[in-house]
């Protein structure tokens, strides 16, 4: 056998020809629509627009086997973000509700070139709330989708006509309270039909995508287990082994839009689930420090930005949500 | 790499399995007829101090009545024999054409380069499962950005693969602590070069929790003063040797039963077309730490011997820290070894393998011995080894009235201190 003979199959037309796609205008439009609604909808419950950095020595660890970019900082190793999280956490020093559009870089797994909601370059609107639970933010991203797509819908009935989108599909969407069920329940419903999901593990793609098929308006997982989640979700004390955390998953088989918790902010904790997460505290010198010091108990969630607009737009990939897309392995502009 | 050399290790022996093949399992042919042989037995297997090796020491028990034999007879129509032994097994999620595998060989001078590749390229050939060690990519890089592509990770991945029959063998690549900043995993899951191995399940991740030569240690090499300018940010560096190299040495990493089995979900969950691996070092509780693993997930777990171990150590450590492989065994069989159980530590011949197989090990480990059976012939040397070994396992198996590894168990060794 040879190694080296693999290249994704690449899907993307060439630039000009996607940027000029009316279903391209439309639908980058639509995403328009969804973060100006996003931005006023914060800032009028008193959230502030941070711009989140896009290098720093450490970056989010541990994103389902994706690898970190690393860049020269004045021969230093800096990485590119995969996410905003310590910033975001680090941050409510300044004010007790931010948000930020950030940018994050993540290179996939080459098999997520085909799994249409995967990019390796792409944005999270990421929201954080110091004195938060877990679910004040989940009733915060409720109503914000709401917000959110209720605009684009009456704002933007031209682009969905241009994109065949019926926004019929969104009337229980818009009638709020989303369907909320815990990591253990998912198992079980997707071991019910057949699917053998792991109980530690994050619900895999093909495992989302049977829940999301099954149901008309987005739903909540809460409660993952400890090992399938990142150092900074929180432990819940009167259930052990589960974290205080959540993902949104939209309706109609497109998957997550959205993951959140409530964040430890306890110093030993985090130290402690670093190492159960693999990692070497030397390297979050900076973050530990300012936790150590005290940083606020928060909650918050980041929403894929392109995962939503593809939804909501009714896009057959990711992709399409995104103005330059890059996948996994293909070598796009 | 023919200054390689292994003092207190039957290297005479392993490098004449490597020239000789098959052959070197029995006196030399020329003194047949000639010569009465005894019980005495070639290769060194006492240490240094005349103390015999505990696992040395037990004896292999064949009885007199075989009802695996009978069956054997009943379905082959014929009287089996040796060469009707079934070595294929399965060693952690991947196919082994024998019960056996390659050990990490890690970072240090005597895995790099040349013999690396050789290694590989002959563990490929064989199709035997081979572990790439830990430190490859934080100190030889991977080998996509300019560095020396023999030296680097993706050098070795390549020589195996090349080589790799169909349906066999597997590359378990091994992380440590210190190595979770280079990324190595996550680095692999997403390389092109890897993506074969993975799409045909033959790719796992060995989490390296510590290892024979130095139990509770981190890794140590020996670094000049330009090498240790360029790695000091990222290891402690202690000048003790005084002539400008300096002592490097690696964090062992802090674990504790939750860390591990939390380690072992993560890595399911983060890479979940990946098997799952975990190189326990011969501590007191190792079999504790081994259900742990096993519990959580792992597809194999890799118990390194106090005798296991190529590495640089510090002379107390091998000498005396950490649990003799035999007393492992014990202590992993009497708590319920996991599914599969790797085992490693002076392994280099047929008897050290059966016992271990027979006390509870899925497969063994060849370090030192597939190091010098490369040294002795780059091109072949490993691959008459493993010929030589395969041929003692068939016969000991069979001796027992067996015939496959899994079929062997505590009744097939005896000792009077071993209960």
């Amino acid at each position: 056998m040879t190694t080296d003979g693999h290249t994704a199959t690449s899907p993307l037309p060439d630039p000009g020809r996607h940027l000029t796609a009316p279903a391209t205008r439309s639908a980058l439009r639509i995403q328009h629509q969804l973060l100006s609604s996003a931005r006023s909808f914060l800032r009028e419950r008193g959230f502030t627009e941070l711009l989140p950095p896009v290098i720093g020595p450490v970056t989010d660890p541990g994103s389902r086997g994706s690898k970190q970019v690393d860049v020269d900082f004045y021969g230093h190793r800096y990485k590119l973000m995969t996410s905003a999280i310590l910033y975001k956490q680090t941050s409510l020093l300044a004010f007790d509700k931010i948000f930020c559009v950030a940018p994050n870089v993540r290179l996939e797994p080459l098999e997520t070139a085909g799994t249409s909601r995967h990019l390796a370059e792409f944005h999270q609107l990421d929201v954080e709330m110091a004195g938060a639970s877990r679910d004040d933010a989940v009733r915060l991203v409720e109503e914000l989708v709401v917000h959110m797509v209720d605009s684009a819908v009456r704002e933007l009935p031209k682009d969905f006509a241009e994109l065949g989108r019926d926004v019929e599909a969104f009337t229980e969407l818009l009638k709020g309270s989303f369907g909320r069920m815990r990591h253990a329940e998912a198992v079980a419903e997707l071991r019910g039909l057949g699917h053998a999901q792991s109980s530690d593990a994050e619900l895999d793609w093909e495992g989302e995508a049977l829940l999301s098929t099954r149901r008309d308006r987005p739903f909540f997982v809460t409660d993952y287990p400890k090992g399938s989640r990142g150092f900074y979700d929180r432990e819940d004390p009167e259930n052990p082994g589960l974290l205080r955390n959540f993902d949104l998953i939209a309706a109609e088989g497109y998957g997550e839009l959205c993951s959140g918790s409530q964040r430890t902010n306890d110093y030993a904790e985090i130290v402690t689930r670093m190492r159960e997460t693999g990692e070497n505290p030397q390297k979050y010198r900076w973050y530990l420090d300012l936790v150590r010091e005290g940083v606020p108990g928060s909650a918050g969630f980041g929403i894929g930005v392109e995962r939503l607009t593809r939804y909501v737009a009714g896009l057959d990939a990711v992709w399409q949500a995104s103005a330059f897309p890059k996948l996994a392995g293909v070598v796009s502009p | 790499m023919s200054d390689l050399s292994a003092p207190g290790f039957p290297e005479e022996e392993v490098r004449r399995r490597a020239r000789a093949g098959a052959a070197a399992a029995f006196p030399p042919p020329g003194a047949y007829g000639r010569v009465l042989f005894g019980s005495e037995h070639r290769g060194d297997r006492h240490r240094p101090g005349g103390e015999r090796d505990p696992l040395d020491a037990l004896r292999i028990t064949p009885p007199v009545f075989m009802p695996q034999r009978l069956a054997r007879l009943i379905e082959l129509g014929r009287e089996p024999d040796h060469r009707d032994v079934e070595l294929t097994t399965a060693v952690g999620g991947f196919t082994s054409p024998l019960p056996v595998y390659v050990s990490a060989l890690g970072s240090t001078r005597a895995a790099g380069g040349d013999l690396g590749l050789a290694l590989s390229r002959q563990a490929g050939e064989l199709g035997l499962p081979m572990v790439i060690g830990e430190n490859v990519v934080p100190v030889n890089g991977y080998g996509r950005l300019g560095e020396a592509a023999d030296r680097a990770l993706l050098g070795r991945l390549r020589a195996y693969a090349a080589e790799l029959p169909d349906g066999r063998g597997g590359v378990a690549v091994q992380q440590s602590t210190e190595d979770a900043d280079a990324e190595v995993w996550n680095l692999v899951y997403s390389d092109p070069a890897a993506l074969p191995l993975l799409e045909t399940g033959r790719l796992a991740f060995e989490l390296k929790v510590g290892q024979g030569a130095k139990p509770g240690l981190g890794g140590m090499t020996v670094l000049d003063a330009e090498a240790a300018a360029r790695l000091g940010d990222r290891y402690g560096i202690d000048d003790v040797f005084g002539d400008g190299r300096v002592l490097r040495s690696g964090t062992p990493g802090t674990f504790t039963a939750e860390i591990l089995r939390q380690q072992v979900r993560l890595m399911r969950n983060n890479f979940p077309r990946a098997r799952v691996w975990v190189k326990l070092h011969p501590g007191r509780d190792v079999a504790e730490a081994a259900r742990v693993a096993a519990e959580a997930g792992a597809d194999a777990v890799t118990v390194d011997g106090a005798e296991g171990g190529t590495g640089w150590a510090p002379d107390a450590f091998p000498a005396e820290v950490g649990l003799p492989l035999a007393e492992c065994l014990r202590r992993l069989a009497a708590a319920g070894p996991p599914p599969c159980l790797l085992v490693s530590g002076r392994m280099w011949e047929g008897g050290r393998a059966v016992k271990s197989l027979a006390l509870g090990a899925r497969a063994v480990g060849l370090g030192r011995a597939a190091l010098l059976a490369t040294a002795e012939d780059p091109r072949a040397g490993l691959v008459r080894f493993a010929e030589c070994l395969a041929l003692e396992l068939r016969l000991l198996i069979s001796a027992l009235g067996k015939y496959a590894p899994a079929a062997l168990d505590r009744d097939d060794v005896w000792s009077p201190e071993f209960s």
